[in-house]
């Protein structure tokens, strides 16, 4: 159950006395407690008090049971009988104006901001991502059916498809045609009210203004927009006070020619736990699925998000990259950015090789742990040895450079302390593991086939 | 006559300075750096036990702004409360969230966790995960959260090598005031798991002794100390 926020406009932004008190604390406290409690605390003096906000009712009365009487016994030292009065509620500071921090914001002043008088509770949904337009979205095959009635509702909100529904897997791009289409809206007219709402928000929220007693207030926001842009409605399921509540705001916006875009995973007919008058009224106006896109679509869209980033990339490692990671677009376009990054910041230019090094762990998933096991089942087959080979007594040179090999990359590719390697290895000393990795790293440097071998089992078990 | 330690002792602080960054690790922590700095973005970092996660993500928040809502949850040893602690998290300017693998594939736990994603990316704030894994490995229950995290900026903690971790392991000791002879250094990192928690965790007792005995750190008096790993494997 969410618990009632406590929101204040326009008070001051910092709190003196709290910053030198949390000095106090952070000197006190072990650091991860003062990570954990004290840093997502904001402050409020006034009148004699300081109210002290927090996240959740959790971190409230953490902050009551454990805290409250050290803050209040410091402020008694500092200011004796002038000490304010200490509360810990739950809630956030609105400092003024905080949205002209970022810079979509300032973009599209009309979009998504809060509708009806009071500030509280009824802030709908978020602001378009100014980054997911039309012209940015990658055409292929598998989701050309999707855009072309995407723009047909931006050219003509309301009247074209109403409600557009736009279903298909995670990560296929339904959000991005979404904001594509309420950035469309916009620039036909700006003072359009466009919110874009993810079901799971639309539910919070309207239990937020069921406890506030705002449900009025929350349906005149709702029925006064434009256009409404409801994400992933699979989360409505089972839901049943939120679905009542969204089929009256659904059938008011559509009377009223306003557009409604809803998006979902899957077939509306096939979400469990949703309502039949919802899912039939879905389907008034014009359904469409995007699928997976096809390599070359993949392909493709890595180049564009490259250019648009000033990269260019060629086609071998934009299909290298197609290839290996099929599952869906936001993780393509995840694995684009990963490369990219790693070029830029170790200044190397993006070739084959290297995609492959940056992608290294992501391909290969290598979550699996390096263990000393292992590592004798790889050395014992590479030698064409047995594992109890490697653990026997024996000392003969064909045994004891394998054995020696395998201890040494034990020492590099596992974290056992130098007694538990040798333990593993039949029992022996940890001077004796000790002497392997000294002389395993000097034979690579004298010996091109032992620095073969060492480099082909790494590879190997590495790989 | 034992000296009994004082409660005030000089105490390690989980910084970027203290942190010893390899060459491997360079890039993660920059990006890491940036979003404590108030940048915008998801960082998933994963790795074995001892590579730094832990140590990074509090770094994190103490390099932050004091202006900056900061919050650092570490999800193991808040069992019984992931989602509760999650309500609001969302507004913050930086959320940690430590030691992630346990708690996915819990729908409730997913559920409020993809709620804190989605406020975070839409104000354009700053999310970093520590885990074990990387996010496609992990048995998501909302694939709609697990693709957000698969798209994330992940990387991989590297360990130390060897002479890294003497540098780490003696700055380690300075920071708590402790002399370690060469010795002893070397004696440490020969006998004992080479993961930089199991190697805090005997520096922490090792202080907490030398400070009753008030004996310079020889290797036989840390030896008397933590036992010889190779007695008791």
């Amino acid at each position: 159950m969410p618990t009632p926020l406590t929101a204040l406009a326009d008070t001051p932004v910092d709190s003196p006395l709290w910053t030198r008190c949390a000095q106090v604390l952070a000197a006190e406290l072990p650091e991860a407690h003062f990570n954990t409690w004290v840093r997502p605390l904001q402050a409020l003096e006034s009148d004699g008090t300081l109210r002290l906000l927090a996240p959740n009712r959790f971190a409230v009365d953490w902050v009551n049971a454990n805290l409250l009487t050290r803050i209040g016994e410091w402020l008694q030292a500092e200011h004796g009988a002038y000490a304010p009065i200490v509360t810990v509620l739950v809630g956030e500071r609105r400092d003024p104006a905080p949205a002209a921090k970022s810079p979509a914001a300032t973009a599209l002043p009309a979009t998504a901001r809060g509708f009806g008088k009071p500030a509280v509770g009824i802030v709908i949904g978020a602001r378009l991502n100014p980054d997911t337009t039309f012209e940015t979205f990658v055409v292929g095959k598998s989701n050309q059916l999707a855009k072309a009635a995407a723009q047909q509702v931006g050219e003509n909100p309301g009247t074209a498809y109403n409600p557009l529904f736009i279903y298909g897997g995670v990560g296929l791009g339904k959000t991005h045609l979404m904001h594509a289409v309420g950035h469309a809206i916009q620039a036909r007219k700006p003072d359009a009210r466009i919110a874009y709402v993810h079901s799971e928000r639309f539910v919070s929220d309207m239990v937020k203004a069921l406890q506030h007693n705002q449900m009025n207030e929350f349906k005149a926001a709702y029925r006064s927009l434009d256009a409404l842009l409801i994400d992933d409605i699979q989360f409505f399921a089972g839901k049943e006070r939120s679905q009542e509540e969204f089929f009256h705001t659904f059938n008011a916006l559509l009377e009223g020619q306003q557009q409604v875009i809803l998006t979902c995973d899957r077939y509306p007919k096939e979400v469990d736990g949703l309502e039949e008058r919802l899912k039939s009224r879905f389907g008034w106006g014009l359904t469409v699925a995007i699928e997976p896109p096809e390599l070359e679509t993949c392909a493709a869209i890595l180049k564009t998000k490259a250019e648009a980033t000033h990269v260019t990339l060629s086609d071998e490692v934009a299909l290298f990259i197609a290839k290996r990671i099929r599952s869906n677009v936001r993780e393509l376009e995840g694995a684009l950015r990963r490369v990219i990054a790693h070029s830029r910041f170790t200044g190397e230019p993006i070739t084959l090789e290297f995609t492959k090094e940056s992608l290294k762990d992501l391909l290969a998933l290598q979550a699996r742990l390096v263990t000393i096991e292992n590592i004798m089942r790889v050395v014992a087959e590479y030698y064409k040895l047995r594992v109890a080979d490697l653990l026997s007594p024996g000392r003969s040179r064909s045994l004891a450079r394998p054995r020696q090999v395998a201890m040494a990359l034990a020492k590099e590719l596992t974290r056992h302390s130098l007694p538990e390697i040798g333990d593993a290895f039949g029992g022996r000393d940890h001077t004796t593991v000790l002497h392997a990795c000294r002389r395993i790293k000097a034979l690579r440097e004298e010996d091109q086939r032992i620095a073969e071998d060492y480099l082909n089992l790494l590879r190997t078990l590495t790989a | 006559m034992q000296q009994l330690p004082l409660g005030v002792r000089l105490r390690e602080r989980a910084t970027f300075d203290a942190f010893v960054v390899s060459p491997a690790n360079a890039h993660a922590v920059s990006r890491l750096q940036e979003l404590a700095d108030g940048g915008h973005g998801v960082l998933w970092l994963w790795g074995a036990q001892g590579t730094g996660r832990s140590h990074l993500l509090q770094a994190a928040c103490a390099a932050a702004p004091v202006s900056n809502r900061v919050g650092y949850l570490p999800l193991l040893g808040l069992e019984a409360s992931g989602e509760d602690l999650l309500e609001g998290a969302g507004s913050l300017d930086l959320l940690c969230l430590d030691d992630l693998d346990g708690r996915v594939g819990g729908r409730d736990f997913e559920l409020a966790m993809f709620g804190a994603y989605r406020a975070i990316d839409e104000a354009r704030h700053a999310l970093v995960v520590a885990a074990s894994a990387p996010p496609a490995a992990l048995p998501w229950a909302l694939p709609d959260l697990g693709s957000r995290c698969g798209a994330a900026e992940v990387f991989q903690l590297r360990p130390l090598d060897d002479a890294q971790q003497e540098q780490a392991l003696r700055q380690r000791a300075s920071a708590r005031g402790l002399d370690l002879p060469e010795e002893t250094l070397r004696y440490l990192l020969r006998r004992f798991p080479r993961d930089m928690t199991s190697l805090g965790r005997l520096l922490e007792q090792i202080d907490e002794a030398s400070l009753s005995a008030q004996r310079r750190l020889t290797v036989p008096f840390v030896r008397a100390i933590i036992g010889d790993a190779a007695g008791d494997p």
